[in-house]
């Protein structure tokens, strides 16, 4: 590349992306933090700066359990999605004939063509008290009553583990698909069985691919919005769900103070994921 | 049986059932539209086609089925255009300060939707321009712009640049070697980052929800604010077209990925 380093050019090619990045995204994130110091009473925003919002954040037990839940969910559902998307990748990676692979790819990925709303709308039928998941428990004689898996936690992790499942599926095949062949050749001419192998040669390997799917679905689930929402019932509150309706009743204050806890917890996600990435990739 | 042959029938069924619970949720949205009763019930007692006849008098379904069409579109050719441009920039030219711009340019990836749509929502109120298209036009662009700046660097990083150097030595203006040197080698990871950033557009809610007022909203939004009120199945009628849509990319994608010969590594879209 013999290009001199000049502006100019450059900045003229830029020019359209950062305008956009400044009109559409820090504008917008300044007035956002200027009405987390808004004081909201009454129905009514007034401009006289203070910090209470972020006092009561802090000292109000109700704020806390939503932060914990929040993280909670987050937790629960990237350990799902990786119980799942795990043996999945592999089983993908496994797979010898390009043509299966590639359909079995894409049929794991299909789910992402497909709005979030419709597939959030299809758990919420497919766990409901007479829905499919039911019939068949009581088909299997498992149950009498009808097992409530929808409009709680149950459904939401349900739903959102199935809503990421791609997210973490492609970046473990993808380190699958990085891995030296003669280093699990190498195991087994050393005997090492299956078990020896995959502890000590696979896994260690693929940990930067689970790492990354985790950091995507993690990140992703602390924002969900529209799968709590409508799976959740109003039982589960999460950070986004009050967000949302602190908006709507125009207390911007406490959507402001909301919001920006979500981005912190979000910010050090991708920070903390980051480091056990390079942690997991020098080992 | 050997180890072996055990190992490959559990990860065979473990496979089955996570096919099953990959495609349910959508298989039952399907069904249910084909049935004869309001009320979500599994085996559905009849089946009939009235949620389609339902859906179909319910104009507003198919007016903000074309804004978001329209939308996605315009959305999606924007952010290619003023993608092109930045990834370039960075590549080529690689300014200084290169990886910060990049940085920048990549942030609104990490914030969550729902905290960009009540920031977007309360700036626009601030400013006055609340529900406008633009605004909505603009959102959509910003949230689709990473993903086709993050494939297309990436896509410039391995082109050979020689190349364009050959053109300009043999007297091509730069943007007529931009057209018939660059281009032709990136446009199968634009078309993959097109397809993306469609979809990821024709998909939001919560950044654009406070941004659309009744009578101006986007199809997954009607669908979601419908939902809140009613749950007949005529939001299972809709869905099911827009599966069978779906259907029709991922066969569009196999065809590509057969004649490009392109591997799996392609559906990984966050690295």
């Amino acid at each position: 590349m013999a290009e001199r380093r000049r502006w100019g050019v450059p900045l003229l090619l830029l020019a359209p992306g950062l305008a956009l990045l400044i009109a559409m995204f820090i504008a917008p994130l300044m007035a956002f933090m200027e009405y987390s110091f808004y004081r909201f009473r009454r129905g009514r925003l007034t401009a006289d700066y203070n910090l209470d919002t972020y006092r009561r954040f802090l000292t109000d037990e109700y704020y806390h359990v939503i932060i914990l839940d929040t993280l909670k969910v987050a937790t629960l559902v990237t350990l799902i999605a990786l119980a799942i998307g795990y043996p999945l990748a592999y089983a993908m990676w496994k797979i010898n004939r390009p043509g299966l692979q590639r359909w079995l790819g894409l049929l794991i990925f299909s789910p992402i063509l497909v709005s979030v709303v419709v597939r959030s709308y299809g758990w919420t039928v497919l766990l409901s008290d007479q829905g499919p998941v039911n019939w068949a428990l009581r088909g299997l004689g498992l149950t009498d009553e009808p097992v409530t898996l929808v409009f709680n936690l149950t459904g939401v992790l349900i739903a959102l583990a199935h809503v990421f499942l791609p997210f973490v599926v492609f970046p473990i095949f993808s380190s699958m698909t990085r891995l030296d062949p003669s280093l699990r050749e190498a195991a087994s001419d050393l005997g090492a069985g299956w078990w020896m192998t995959f502890r000590r040669v696979t896994l260690p390997l693929t940990l930067p691919g689970v790492v990354a799917g985790a950091q995507i679905c993690f990140v992703l689930s602390l924002g969900a919005f529209v799968t709590p929402a409508m799976l959740g019932g109003g039982r589960v509150l999460v950070l986004p769900l009050q967000v949302y309706s602190a908006t709507s009743e125009i207390n911007w204050p406490v959507a402001a103070v909301g919001g920006l806890v979500l981005l912190i917890a979000a910010l050090l996600a991708v920070l903390g994921f980051n480091r056990l990435l390079r942690y997991s990739e020098v080992r | 049986m050997s180890n072996w042959a055990i190992r490959h029938i559990l990860l065979a069924i473990f496979t089955f059932g996570a096919i099953i619970y990959i495609v349910a949720p959508l298989a039952i949205v399907v069904l249910n539209s084909f049935s004869s009763v309001a009320y979500s019930v599994f085996p559905p007692p009849g089946f009939s086609l009235r949620w389609y006849a339902n859906l179909f008098e319910q104009s507003a379904f198919g007016v903000a089925a074309l804004r978001s069409v329209l939308l996605a579109t315009l959305a999606t050719a924007l952010a290619l255009v003023i993608g092109t441009m930045a990834s370039y920039a960075l590549v080529r030219h690689r300014p200084r300060g290169g990886e910060l711009i990049k940085g920048l340019l990549m942030s609104p990836i990490v914030l969550p939707k729902i905290v960009l749509g009540v920031a977007l929502f309360m700036f626009f109120v601030r400013i006055g321009l609340i529900n406008t298209q633009i605004s909505l036009l603009l959102a959509h662009t910003l949230v689709i712009l990473p993903y086709v700046i993050a494939m297309l660097t990436a896509a410039l990083m391995n082109f050979d640049w020689s190349l364009v150097e050959a053109a300009s030595d043999l007297g091509a203006r730069p943007l007529r070697s931009f057209r018939k040197v660059v281009l032709p080698q990136i446009s199968t990871s634009m078309t993959i980052a097109a397809i993306f950033a469609w979809i990821t557009s024709f998909d939001q809610v919560e950044s654009t929800i406070f941004l659309v007022r009744a009578g101006t909203t986007t199809l997954p939004i009607e669908m979601f604010l419908y939902l809140q009120k009613w749950q007949d199945p005529t939001i299972a009628a809709l869905s099911t077209l827009l599966i069978l849509f779906a259907i029709l990319l991922l066969l569009g994608l196999d065809a590509m990925m057969r004649r490009k010969r392109l591997t799996l590594e392609i559906l990984n879209r966050g690295q």
